[in-house]
């Protein structure tokens, strides 16, 4: 089983043993594997899985970071003479002698898809953003002194509320919050447009992921956009004007 | 109502020893599901297994049936019914997955994606969580319906440069899973469907290594059970480092009443819930 020596200045201080399907935590709490008695280093900084046949070393949101050869890590898989610098204190890992590795392949583990804790995601790519992760080596304080700004989440689906504005036959404006909106004659739909020609349902706007989609449902007036006829359904622009009979709406974004 | 031509192919890919992805089709019920599996041990494998075991069930029972629990129906006024439904039934399987992973320690820590299309009289609904991809082919062109919920698609929303320069193993980081948490918050559209429509949905395996253009290119020459394994063949080709799964489906026709007076008004009353489906098929 492998090995991991803490050190300080270059100085060995313990020597771990790590199991093949266990862990280790390291920090400054008492309750922690390996302990490291230093202000820099967080209650509970970092651990070590097995799996798979390698070992994971795991950044558990410490303040001041983990670095692996000289580069802040949030997961990195250990090999074979690497160096974990956690404060000033080091841990090297090193397999015991005679000892089955994993092999090369194993490295493509860390394709496998998993999954983040989205509450702890955002400040992990921020940590790993170039600006801090490439000047190395960092003292502790350093680190700690220069947050990052949090990214602001990305809306549901990404998209800004498209809104419709009376033109003609109607006042006011028509937020699109519905996924499917549906217009037409009869008096079931979200939006009821009156007109001989005008279908029970006219016509349906959807909101997709890449925007709103205007489409044709049935009647006899079809709907235009910009005056071409929808003959089934079109992706719909900022400002572009929707008849459907005499009604007319302007489509805009919420500002 | 839209009558649906459709295959689907699971492919365990060249790297892998085991498929941890799973899919369900049935044309009858309109119901359309890829899951694709994470998580050590065989946890993938049987989260998948699941989500794609659990919508359909949960998706063919009554309304009526359904036990009304805060939990299960806790969703915004702007969708319809139906969407309703779909995003229960993945609530559901969220909390399956999510069960199993805490009770059974080797299944601990499990997830999956999940990507589905479930058809209505009129429209179809596309839901998803995690990766796995749907996409529209309409009119010659494709469009991507899922929202895709990993670290690089989220952080090149915010600032494409730096998104750039994020490493390659956060495009496999998901924000978003089934059985992870003890909630789950899918994305979801509704859109009407047009003859000649098709929809595809895909794990990463497929989307890693084949572009949308050329799955469009492939769905515009080929019918959907060619079209499945020649895609799967293409991902393989090029190194099958994931399991594979698509599903291919086409909408052949649609079938509306279009003339005659008595038609219109059944469909009008069908419409404002007038009268029970019963006497209209």
């Amino acid at each position: 089983m492998p090995i991991l020596t803490l050190k300080f200045k270059n100085k060995a201080i313990k020597e771990y043993r790590l199991e093949h399907g266990s862990n280790m935590t390291i920090g400054r709490r008492s309750t922690n594997d390996i302990v490291i008695e230093n202000l820099a280093v967080s209650g509970l900084h970092a651990k070590v899985d097995s799996m798979d046949g390698g070992f994971l070393l795991t950044d558990l949101q410490s303040k001041n970071g983990t670095f692996v050869n000289e580069k802040l890590v949030t997961s990195h898989w250990l090999k074979e003479g690497e160096t974990v610098m956690i404060g000033k204190h080091t841990v090297t890992f090193s397999y015991a002698k005679d000892e089955l590795r994993p092999q090369e392949a194993d490295d493509n583990a860390t394709d496998a898809t998993m999954v983040m804790d989205t509450t702890s995601y955002r400040d992990m790519v921020a940590k790993s953003s170039p600006e801090q992760a490439a000047p190395a080596p960092k003292t502790p304080s350093q680190v700690s002194q220069a947050p990052q700004p949090q990214p602001q989440p990305p809306s549901q689906g990404g998209n800004a509320i498209g809104v419709l504005t009376y033109l003609a036959g109607g006042t006011g404006d028509i937020e699109l919050t519905n996924k499917i909106v549906k217009l037409g004659k009869n008096k079931a739909n979200d939006i009821v447009i009156s007109g001989f020609m005008v279908g029970q349902t006219a016509a349906a706007i959807s909101n997709r992921p890449n925007g709103y989609h205007i489409g044709y449902v049935g009647g006899m007036a079809k709907p235009k956009v910009n005056g071409e006829t929808v003959k089934e359904s079109v992706l719909l622009k900022e400002f572009d004007v929707i008849e459907i009979g005499s009604t007319k709406f302007q489509f805009m974004y919420q500002a | 109502m839209a009558i649906i031509e459709s295959a689907g192919i699971t492919d365990v890919g060249r790297k892998r020893k085991v498929n941890e992805d799973s899919l369900f089709l049935d044309d009858k019920m309109g119901l359309y599901i890829v899951a694709d599996g994470m998580g050590g041990h065989r946890g993938g494998e049987f989260a998948s297994k699941i989500v794609v075991d659990t919508i359909p069930e949960y998706m063919s029972q009554k309304n009526d049936s359904i036990p009304n629990s805060e939990a299960l129906h806790n969703y915004p006024e702007s969708i319809s019914e139906e969407s309703k439904k779909l995003l229960e039934a993945i609530t559901c399987a969220n909390e399956k997955v999510y069960r199993n992973s805490k009770e059974k320690q080797e299944l601990s820590g499990m997830g999956s994606t999940v990507s589905a299309i479930c058809f209505t009289d009129d429209t179809f609904i596309a839901g998803n969580v995690g990766d796995s991809h749907i996409y529209l082919v309409h009119d010659s062109g494709i469009e991507l319906l899922s929202v895709i919920h990993n670290v690089i698609t989220e952080q090149t929303a915010i600032d494409p440069e730096r998104a750039k320069r994020l490493g390659k193993r956060f495009k496999h980081m998901l924000t978003r899973a089934v059985g992870v948490e003890a909630s789950v918050n899918a994305d979801i559209s509704e859109s009407q469907f047009f003859k000649n429509d098709q929809l595809i949905l895909c794990s990463d395996g497929l989307s890693d290594k084949v572009s949308s253009e050329e799955i469009l290119d492939v769905a515009m020459r080929e019918s959907p059970g060619k079209a499945c394994q020649t895609l799967v063949n293409m991902a393989n080709d090029r190194g099958g480092d994931d399991n594979v799964t698509v599903i291919v489906l086409k909408i052949i026709s649609v079938e509306t009443a279009k003339s005659g007076v008595v038609s219109k008004l059944l469909q009008f009353f069908k419409y404002i819930g007038f009268l029970p489906k019963k006497i209209l098929n």
